[in-house]
């Protein structure tokens, strides 16, 4: 992470930083770097809005981030203990899931969403296709006790963890309080993923000037990409957080998106914008996973857009529908969201499986 | 901020002008709330072998679960001043999850209370919106002790559940789950029904060496009575917070201070 301009985010008071900065020094760890360690301390990359996330309720420490990572990797979360919330949140994709087209969980049940990507999560602040959590701590608790995916019940997590002695002991480490409770494992997991910020792509060393060029056709598709998407895949996250109901279907009987949430008509068929960055890692595309390559989705805005009542303005113009891309066009948009995926996410070492 | 502000100097004003009296006399004891559920002259008892209860509408009904959440409790003395029970940021102080099946919950103790003769209690039905945006809560917020909904993040405010042969659901269920902190302008499908509700009583005195109690009675007859009466045979399940307006206005006529213990 070599990110200029950072600016710390940690709420961690001044000499508890301190001490985390000895803190290899004073347990004799192998880390070479003898200068501060910022690997727990989720920096905000120059590019990005601000963060969203909560972190004076719950600064990222060392403790608490691995036992994040121990409980993300971790089956015995799930009710049969044979799923992890690593089984469909892939690091090597972007923490989201390429093998199946929705989500899937325990005695091989499927649901009717497509797992997103996690990249980013601290910038966020909706979760689901829905919208349906404001607050990234919650999160999983939906993913624990989901009949089609980990099936378990937060009072039986947690009873779980009290029984294990490893738990015990980098509970008490991370957090410091009598007994383990639901906030501890929420706190935990989202000190992890708050730390999944991927903002080293081609692009960003671009924009942010540090020695890399888009080719022309990067170029010309940045610029098509500008026209033509960027109203919905906003900012440097790409995404402006919106509802929309992009002209996938007729009728939305299947899944009613927004509306489940807010129980209004108009929200019908609607879906969060999910962001592109990593794209290229993440297929299935769309909340159902319909479509397997970029070049569907293109094809899709192109010329499959169906009319509703709830269609997005923005994919209507008077009587057409859909935003005009020519073949050529889609090979430009398609090289340059290329240049999206973050190489060096998908490898960082502080995320991989600690079992 | 500047709203806060201002208000922090009233409050430093107010208790500069009317709690004269705590600091000169700094004595403090305890109070007792005990929330007692009843089933109109019936005390309220779980998983009866039969229907022993009968709603409003008529219908034959047994309980299987009744939980909520109290919170937010301001304690008012004769004089009007008042003493506000603490509540953190974390949802471990001044939340307390009500449960039939669970005895003790029904006695909410507030320790440190000012000495003083105290005769009105206001307190919220439910948990405030802080309590979601803020993240993740421990003590009686937990969400292990699941009054939460997961896929619509938000706090259930009260939990009825039961077995009604008026019900039309597989194995004759019926659940009431309420809840809805959001008020959004642009929804009118939104409804916050976070509510507080206010009861009197007899005066309830503390001292260091006095702990009244306050008998509250809540009966469920009522929460499907008045003003509006509820069949579970036209409505089994319901768990929108807008759909459930109804029997929130009917709950806040549910919560009465009936007497007190001294």
């Amino acid at each position: 992470m070599c990110i200029t301009n950072a600016a710390k985010i940690t709420g961690i008071p001044a000499g508890l930083l301190i001490f985390i900065a000895l803190a290899p020094v004073l347990w004799g760890c192998s880390d070479a770097d003898a200068t501060a360690d910022t690997s727990y301390t989720m920096e905000q990359p120059a590019n990005f809005p601000k963060a969203t996330y909560t972190f004076e309720n719950n600064p990222v420490t060392k403790e608490g981030f691995e036992l994040g990572r121990m409980l993300f990797y971790d089956t015995r979360l799930s009710g049969d203990s044979t799923i992890s919330c690593s089984t469909c949140h892939i690091q090597q994709a972007a923490f989201a899931d390429p093998a199946h087209r929705v989500n899937h969980g325990v005695a091989n049940r499927l649901g009717t969403r497509n797992t997103p990507a996690l990249t980013n999560v601290a910038f966020q602040s909706s979760f689901f296709w829905d919208g349906g959590s404001n607050h990234l701590d919650f999160v999983p608790v939906n993913a624990l006790t989901s009949h089609v995916e980990m099936d378990n019940t937060m009072e039986e997590v947690v009873r779980r963890l009290r029984d294990i002695p490893e738990y015990q002991k980098r509970f008490k480490n991370a957090f410091n309080k009598e007994e383990i409770d639901s906030q501890q494992l929420l706190h935990a997991l989202s000190q992890f993923m708050v730390m999944f910020v991927s903002a080293n792509a081609k692009y960003d060393k671009v924009i942010r000037g540090e020695g890399e060029q888009f080719s022309a056709e990067e170029l010309a598709g940045y610029d098509l990409f500008i026209a033509k998407c960027s109203s919905c895949h906003a900012t440097d996250l790409f995404t402006d957080g919106s509802y929309r109901n992009n002209g996938l279907d007729t009728d939305f009987k299947k899944d009613s998106g927004r509306s489940r949430i807010t129980e209004l008509p108009d929200d019908l068929g609607k879906f969060k914008v999910p962001s592109l960055r990593n794209v290229t890692l993440t297929p299935p595309y769309m909340h159902d996973g319909r479509f397997q390559t970029l070049e569907q989705v293109l094809s899709h805005y192109a010329s499959q857009v169906k009319n509703t009542p709830t269609v997005d303005p923005a994919l209507r113009s008077g009587d057409s529908l859909g935003i005009p891309i020519t073949d050529d066009e889609r090979v430009k948009i398609i090289a340059f969201i290329k240049t999206l995926t973050d190489h060096e996410f998908g490898k960082d070492k502080r995320f991989a499986d600690p079992f | 901020m500047k709203k806060i502000l201002s208000l922090s100097v009233l409050a430093i004003a107010f208790i500069l002008l009317t709690s004269c009296s705590d600091d000169e006399n700094p004595q403090s004891g305890s109070i007792e709330i005990e929330f007692d559920n009843v089933v109109g002259e019936d005390d309220l008892t779980l998983n009866t072998t039969d229907e022993v209860y009968t709603n409003a509408a008529g219908e034959t009904f047994k309980v299987t679960m009744l939980k909520y959440y109290i919170s937010n409790i301001i304690l008012t003395r004769e004089d009007g001043t008042t003493y506000q029970d603490e509540v953190t940021a974390d949802g471990s102080k001044g939340y307390y999850l009500v449960d039939e099946a669970n005895t003790a919950s029904q006695l909410i103790t507030l320790n440190n209370v000012p000495a003083g003769s105290y005769t009105s209690m206001t307190f919220t039905i439910g948990v405030d919106a802080n309590r979601v945006t803020e993240g993740a809560q421990t003590g009686a917020l937990d969400v292990a002790n699941d009054m939460f909904w997961s896929w619509n993040s938000g706090y259930i405010f009260l939990k009825f559940e039961g077995i009604s042969a008026a019900s039309t659901e597989e194995n004759k269920a019926v659940m009431y789950h309420v809840g809805g902190y959001k008020t959004i302008d642009t929804n009118p499908s939104s409804a916050n029904n976070v509510k507080t509700k206010t009861v009197t009583f007899t005066a309830a005195k503390v001292a260091s060496d006095k702990t009244p109690e306050v008998h509250m009675i809540v009966d469920v007859l009522k929460i499907f009575a008045s003003p509006n009466q509820i069949s579970f045979a036209a409505v089994p399940v319901q768990m929108s917070p807008k759909e459930n307006i109804p029997v929130v206005e009917n709950y806040l006529n549910t919560f009465i201070a009936d007497h007190v213990h001294n």
